[in-house]
């Protein structure tokens, strides 16, 4: 008769154990052993017996020794969470919540939800990829800020969350200046400067938008195209379709509608609850500038409309590939800093991300001679001059894109032997010392891995 | 030429291919052996030993003569967008004494993969495993293979299921139990940050799996990336946990694995992350603002490491500063730690599965059984896309 598969795998776990940390007293060791797997294993069956019977109150405390005490199981060694655990109780909004009913939670792909067996709530998130613009019935809410407010007072927290396992979400393979399509442009459809201010004035609200520069603005703004909605009756949005387009409202007006089911069903009733409208200045469908997820809801048309539409791939290339030429012509300046020709690509790469551009004015004052130095500078766009004071006719230097300034202000913080002027609107990426020493340390430490005389040799003439 | 000359040609011809199916099957079993022989022990391997070829290295090889009839698949224990995990034994053994050798097996079929766009994250997912493998908190894809229309990643079998479900189960984990499993993690990004160069994209509960010793594994390798120093920019992840630059598309890189190290210590510790909306572009409006609520009992100690990964400038983002994961080890937070212990497993785990049998399924939920129709991988596809998987 051979021996219970049980017992041969808790023997063998044994076996490593003794392995593991041999010892003196082996009666002792595997006494311990035995009185650990027998203590973890009630408690690991209590737990599934209590939260079988009663979903969702599990303790805070997770039962199974305490891996770093030589003491097993502590309960209460936590009371710092139990305030939680009573609040939990109250069910409470997420502090941002949209407008959307509970429990429609907005999953990529609705289908690949697993109802696992310790949930309780009913399983699937089968609405997303919907999101109102400022003026649709969002707007209504309390302010967010409030309303945070308020619920970090209680310190409560959201109790409508989805437990159910989460799917993981991708967008299409973005890679910069790709072989095939090296010389990709933005499409630009031409609008009238009216039109640009009401789409610029569209989208200010949307935080996908408010943290674009100048230029991506210009860019993105270009790139929507306009859309006309002929009649009424026309969905625009189906929901539980593919998400591709975003879209802002430039005339006419459109119906929302929420089915439960998660998509359009036949019939009159087929489009579920109209939850909201849409007219002039508002947008929708924003979550498929993000990934492709089936839409939230679905759109129709209640007159003849028109709509600007932008697609994902346009959008998000517009962003990485100013982002990319950004980090390149910064990485490209940096080689150009003798004070810093030792950097590895990867340090290089890292200072170019902490980067921060600045823009001047003609004529205005970039570094004052006599102030401690902080930061260093590159010039990206515009020139520049240092001048001393009382000599301010004969500039000791003209700076040009790619020339750099101030960089022995990484090394101490010496007064400004000089002032460094714009001659023209400049544009400039500046670090601090600080900054620089929390990504790499000390620049002196940088210098010294293979000249340590190039101190001397710098040619600042703000020294 | 003469009947008997005819004859003896045929009959050594028949003799040749008679050998070389031999061959073939002595080498199946040989490596059937070496598969048995490693599961015996699944000992871990030392970072030096990890970083070689992964065609010399005992595990993460592409085998040229494995084949699905090599397993006996025996129950699914999981299943993604795309690919469905099998527990699996190795079939039709001479002798009885490896039967209780079991794996798991991921199958992914070519079609899906292709329909789904999913070609370079396949690639990199095998191409990373097999860099990595050997490591003791990641799982070991213990060899490769194909064939026409179906890829394979043989991996080693984690009894414990998802420290997703324990955390459900239990609500949340108390402070011990989070720093523990907190700072395996920390092992493995900074091995794979910091001697791969490659940024992992999709760390969350449910990726992170328990092995029969109550260790950690992390598995699903399928948006990792080797990525050395420069950024990259395709949006991947769970929405909870992506990281601000990943929203905003500036370009990220490995320090996107600290953000979303400090939304799993948040959710180990309250038991759900700390940006949530049912709307998900309200959880990314949060995520860009980054402002973090702590439970006002959360420990000082845990707020501060949490505020220090979840910190929306990449340049300030604990982990990703001067030191790496170095200054993340550092923290008071984990001043419990011995983290040469912990990388020899000689640091006793929280949870630590029962289970009956090294096949025991317990800790797995049931799965639908797979759909019976399937899309056919065509000629014009294989012609097109085969040599994508070359090397597979
Ligand atoms: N080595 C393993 N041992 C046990 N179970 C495993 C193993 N690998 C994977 N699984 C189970 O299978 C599930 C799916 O695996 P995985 O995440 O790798 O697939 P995927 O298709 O890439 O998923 P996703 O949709 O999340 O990208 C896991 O969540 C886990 O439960
Ligand atoms: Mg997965």
């Amino acid at each position: 008769m051979s021996l219970p598969s049980d017992y041969t795998n808790e023997i063998a776990a044994l076996n490593r154990e003794i392995l593991k940390r041999p010892s003196g007293d082996i009666l002792q060791t595997c006494f311990n052993f035995f009185a650990r797997r027998l203590e973890s294993q009630r408690a690991e069956f209590l737990l599934s017996q209590r939260h079988s019977s009663q979903p969702g109150m599990a303790e805070s405390n997770f039962p199974g020794n305490n891996p770093f005490g030589a003491t097993s199981t502590a309960p209460n060694q936590q009371p710092a969470m139990h305030s939680v655990a009573e609040e939990e109780e109250h069910d409470f909004q997420s502090p941002t919540a949209s407008s959307f009913p509970p429990n429609v939670r907005g999953d990529a792909s609705p289908g690949t939800v697993h109802a696992s067996p310790n949930s309780n709530s009913t399983p699937g998130g089968t609405f997303g990829n919907f999101g109102f613009g400022p003026a649709s019935s969002n707007r209504t809410n309390p302010p967010a800020s409030v309303t945070a407010g308020a619920m970090a007072q209680q310190d409560s927290f959201p109790n409508n969350y989805n437990m159910n396992r989460r799917t993981s979400v991708s967008a299409e393979s973005l890679a910069p200046a790709s072989a095939d399509d090296a010389n990709w442009k933005a499409p630009s459809f031409p609008k009238t400067q009216d039109q640009i201010n009401r789409l610029r004035e569209a989208v200010s609200h949307n935080f996908l938008f408010s943290h674009l520069d100048d230029e991506q603005s210009a860019q993105v703004l270009g790139a929507l195209q306009e859309r006309k909605v002929p009649a009424k009756d026309v969905r625009v949005i189906v929901q539980g379709d593919a998400g591709d387009y975003f879209y802002v409202v430039e005339s006419g007006n459109f119906d929302i509608y929420l089915s439960k089911t998660g998509k359009v069903e036949s019939g009159p009733e087929g489009l579920g609850e109209k939850v909201a409208s849409s007219g002039p200045g508002t947008s929708f469908g924003e979550l498929a500038l993000m990934y492709n997820a089936p839409r939230a809801a679905t759109v129709v048309s209640t007159e003849p409309s028109i709509l600007w539409q932008l697609d994902r791939i346009t959008f998000r290339r517009i962003l990485m590939d100013s982002a990319f030429q950004r980090r390149r012509m910064y990485e490209s300046f940096l080689e150009e800093v003798p004070l810093l020709s030792s950097l590895t690509p990867y340090e290089r790469s890292k200072i170019a991300d902490a980067l921060e551009t600045v823009k001047y004015p003609a004529g205005s004052l970039i570094i004052r001679e006599g102030d401690p130095g902080d930061k260093f500078y590159i010039l990206e766009s515009g020139e520049a001059e240092a001048v001393k004071r009382g000599r301010e006719d004969k500039p000791l230097k003209t700076y040009k894109p790619g020339d750099y300034f101030g960089e022995l202000a990484l090394l101490d913080d010496k007064p400004r032997a000089a002032s460094v002027r714009g001659k023209t609107e400049v544009k400039v990426a500046t670090l601090g010392k600080d900054g620089f020493q929390r990504l790499l340390g000390p620049v002196e430490s940088i210098m010294r891995r293979d000249d340590p005389r190039k101190l001397e040799r710098s040619p600042d003439p703000l020294r | 030429m003469a009947p008997a000359v005819v004859q003896n040609i045929a009959s050594r011809f028949h003799r040749m291919s008679q050998s070389a199916a031999d061959k073939d099957y002595s080498a199946r079993e040989e490596e059937k052996q070496k598969l048995a022989d490693w599961e015996a022990n699944k000992k871990p391997l030392e970072p030096e030993e990890i970083h070689v070829d992964p065609q010399k290295k005992p595990v993460g090889h592409s085998s040229k003569v494995l084949r699905k009839e090599d397993f006996e698949l025996i129950k699914t224990l999981g299943t993604g967008t795309f690919a469905r995990v099998w527990l699996t034994k190795l079939a039709n053994r001479k002798n009885g004494e490896n039967n209780n050798k079991v794996f798991a097996l991921k199958i992914l079929r070519k079609v899906d993969v292709i329909r789904l766009k999913q070609v370079e994250h396949v690639r990199n997912e095998r191409n990373v495993l097999a860099a990595v493998a050997g490591h003791p908190f990641i799982t070991t894809m213990v060899a490769s293979f194909q064939d026409t229309e179906t890829l394979y990643m043989l991996l080693d079998y984690c009894p414990g299921g998802e420290v997703f479900s324990y955390l459900r189960r239990a609500r949340r984990f108390n402070e011990p139990t989070s720093q523990f499993y907190a700072a395996e993690i920390v092992l493995i990004l900074e091995f794979l940050h910091e001697q791969e160069g490659v940024a992992y994209r999709d760390l969350k509960p449910e990726n992170i799996l328990i092995d029969a010793e109550g260790h950690l594994k992390l598995v699903d390798f399928g948006f990792a990336k080797k990525i050395d120093n420069r950024e990259t920019y395709t949006l991947c992840g769970t929405p909870e946990y992506l990281a601000p630059e990943v929203i905003r598309n500036t370009g990220h890189g490995t320090a996107v694995d600290w953000w979303a190290f400090g939304i799993l210590i948040y959710e180990f510790l309250v038991g759900q992350p700390p940006f949530w909306d049912q709307n998900p572009m309200k959880i990314y409006e949060q995520i860009v603002e980054g402002k973090v609520r702590y439970p006002s009992a959360m420990s000082k100690d845990a707020r501060d490491i949490i505020g220090g990964l979840c910190t929306v400038d990449v340049t300030k983002r604990l982990g990703n500063i001067k030191g790496g994961a170095g200054t993340v080890k550092k923290h008071p937070w984990f001043k419990n730690i011995n983290w040469d212990e912990l990388y020899h497993r000689k640091m006793q785990g929280p949870i630590v599965p029962h289970l009956k049998a090294p096949d025991d399924t317990r800790n797995f939920d049931e799965y639908d059984a797979e759909p019976q129709q399937k899309e056919p991988y065509t000629k014009e596809m294989q012609e097109k896309y085969d040599r994508m998987f070359a090397d597979f």
